[in-house]
């Protein structure tokens, strides 16, 4: 920043811990206390049913479930596709709505429509798109792609997630639009006019001078995507198969669905994926400041 | 050549989002839309009389809905108002660190939190109330309040406040009289976006009030998976339609206030 406030404030006062502290406070209480109990809870401490066993038990039972571990590689893999496959048709709509002339850019705002509908809703749209008996299931039979009902593929319940995936792409895709558009808003389109009289091709022009323009959106907003498909369960309450699950619900299961005894499984599944999306957060991160430093900026 | 690649680019933003939205009011309006038709055989009303006949039960959990996430909107603004003030303002140590540590709560899962603080919610009484679904739905949106208010505060600039105290306004005037009424557009960008995720989660205030607070999404779930889908369908439109109105007429009142003070 140019301006850095009153001179001599770098100091840690009262007054600024003060005016920190309506954030502060419910910051520690509700969610640091939250993350503090749901550790606790899996733990065996502070749990509704008095627990009996040693601190680790859960932990133990999880980890020697194999079923565990396919659903937090099946959560990681809907995670990470629907985040790829947004944050790259993000990429490629936003840079060509910010190409369109003024006149057309009033019609491009219908891209906001999926940002307000609810993910329940979005997977709802799915549904009546994809299912076998779904809209595009009838536009292939009117196509004569397909003579009957059962020959359109079963996207829905391949056992690869696709139903979540293209949900969760469907709701994401907007939202790294919206944080890609504003950047673009300030990018200087005499950069791309320089490159473009000096011989350069709109694919050289695009992947060397708009993309790494682009790049802290498109990392901002694949980080907030990864991690919210990893670990939200609106979605996968509606689209979900049998098995594999999301996380998620298997934890709403154990949670709402088993007896109160099993509360401190519910509560280590939770605290493996704070810890992983934590650690996410801090690897990504690095690793993405890492590969900068050899960029250079214009 | 250009103008065809606009008109492709039209195309597909349409066909990836507004048609989902055109085919909830074919759905909405033919019940009986069967595969293989492309249109609707016939249309009838039932979706709209059922709609009509739960309509206490459908305004009510609507208005639930709009309350408990305006109510949230005004939770996360006194939270981060002054704080955003410091973030924009100060340098002390552990600044970065910090503002990383408060966005985290968007990032991580909500689950991992709210599930821990629910047997604690239980035991003061917080949880199936109100107040138990705002704090939640406030504690996991705030940082989006907190991001706009901290680049609002930047862009406003340090001349405002220095002209007003050369002028004699004190602190307090300044915050309130000079300051606060230029941050209206920060506030409604990032109350937009709280407004949005509360009004449209259905997990957390599922697990908060457990059933007693009324929510929209909560009225919608099990008809997402019922037979009927036309009610679903008229449903999410409504959905819809009730934020983009709100925004034109926050939106539209903005910007006659500030005509009335000169200000555009």
């Amino acid at each position: 920043m140019s301006w850095t406030g009153n001179p001599g404030s770098s100091k840690i006062t009262l007054g600024l811990i003060l005016r920190l502290s309506p954030l502060m406070l419910p910051f520690v209480v509700l969610f640091c206390g939250g993350v503090f109990l749901t550790v606790c809870q899996s733990l065996g401490i502070f749990t509704p049913l008095r627990h009996t066993g040693g601190l680790v038990d859960a932990y133990a039972v999880i980890l020697s479930d194999p079923s565990f571990f396919a659903s937090a590689g099946f959560s990681f893999g809907v995670a990470l596709a629907s985040a790829a496959g947004s944050v790259t048709a993000a990429t490629f709509l936003a840079y060509r709505v910010w190409q369109l002339p003024n006149a057309l850019a009033g019609a491009a705002l219908v891209y906001k429509i999926p940002l307000i509908l609810p993910h329940i809703a979005v997977a709802f749209v799915v549904l009546i798109f994809w299912s076998q008996s779904g809209i595009l299931s009838s536009l292939a039979w009117h196509l004569g792609l397909i003579q009957s009902m059962p020959d359109f593929p079963n996207v829905l319940y391949s056992g690869w997630g696709l139903g979540m995936i293209l949900a969760y792409t469907l709701k994401g895709t907007p939202f790294a639009m919206l944080l890609i558009l504003a950047l673009l808003v300030r990018f200087d389109v005499r950069q791309i006019q320089t490159a473009a009289m000096l011989g350069a091709s709109k694919r050289r022009i695009f992947f060397s001078i708009v993309l790494p323009r682009l790049a802290p959106a498109m990392h901002t907003s694949f980080i907030i995507l990864f991690l919210y498909s990893f670990g939200a369960f609106d979605i996968p309450y509606i689209l979900s198969e049998s098995r594999p699950g999301m996380l998620s619900l298997h934890v709403f299961d154990l949670y709402f669905k088993h007896d109160l005894a099993r509360r401190p499984e519910a509560m280590a599944i939770l605290t493996l994926m704070f810890c992983f999306a934590v650690l996410f957060i801090i690897a990504y991160s690095r690793t993405v400041t890492h590969l900068e430093t050899g960029v250079r900026k214009l | 050549m250009k103008h065809a690649s606009h008109t492709f680019v039209l195309v597909l933003l349409f066909s990836l989002f507004a048609l989902p939205a055109a085919i909830l009011l074919l759905v909405g309006l033919a019940p009986g839309w069967r595969f293989p038709d492309l249109w609707p055989a016939q249309f009838s009303f039932t979706g709209i009389q059922f709609l009509i006949i739960h309509g206490d039960q459908i305004v009510s959990s609507l208005a639930s809905s709009f309350l408990y996430s305006l109510a949230t909107v005004f939770v996360t603004l006194g939270m981060c108002l002054t704080p955003a003030a410091v973030f924009a303002r100060n340098r002390f140590a552990g600044k970065r660190l910090l503002e990383a540590l408060l966005l985290t709560p968007a990032l991580v899962p909500p689950m991992t939190f709210a599930m821990g603080l629910h047997m604690v919610f239980i035991r003061l009484s917080l949880a199936d109330t109100v107040v138990g679904v705002v704090l939640i739905l406030a504690m996991f949106s705030y940082p989006y309040m907190f991001r706009a208010l901290v680049a609002g505060f930047q862009t406003l600039g340090q001349d405002y406040r220095t002209c007003a105290r050369n002028l004699g306004a004190g602190p307090v005037a300044v915050f309130w009289q000079v300051e606060l009424p230029l941050l209206v557009p920060a506030m409604i960008a990032g109350g937009s976006v709280v407004f949005l995720v509360a009004f449209s989660e259905y997990f957390l205030v599922f697990l908060m009030g457990g059933g007693t607070v009324p929510s929209f999404t909560g009225f919608l779930m099990p008809l997402l998976a019922s037979s009927n889908r036309s009610l679903a369908a008229i449903l999410t439109l409504i959905f819809l339609l009730l934020p983009i109105f709100l925004f034109f007429v926050i939106d539209g009142s903005l910007m006659r206030s500030y005509r009335k003070k000169g200000m555009v």
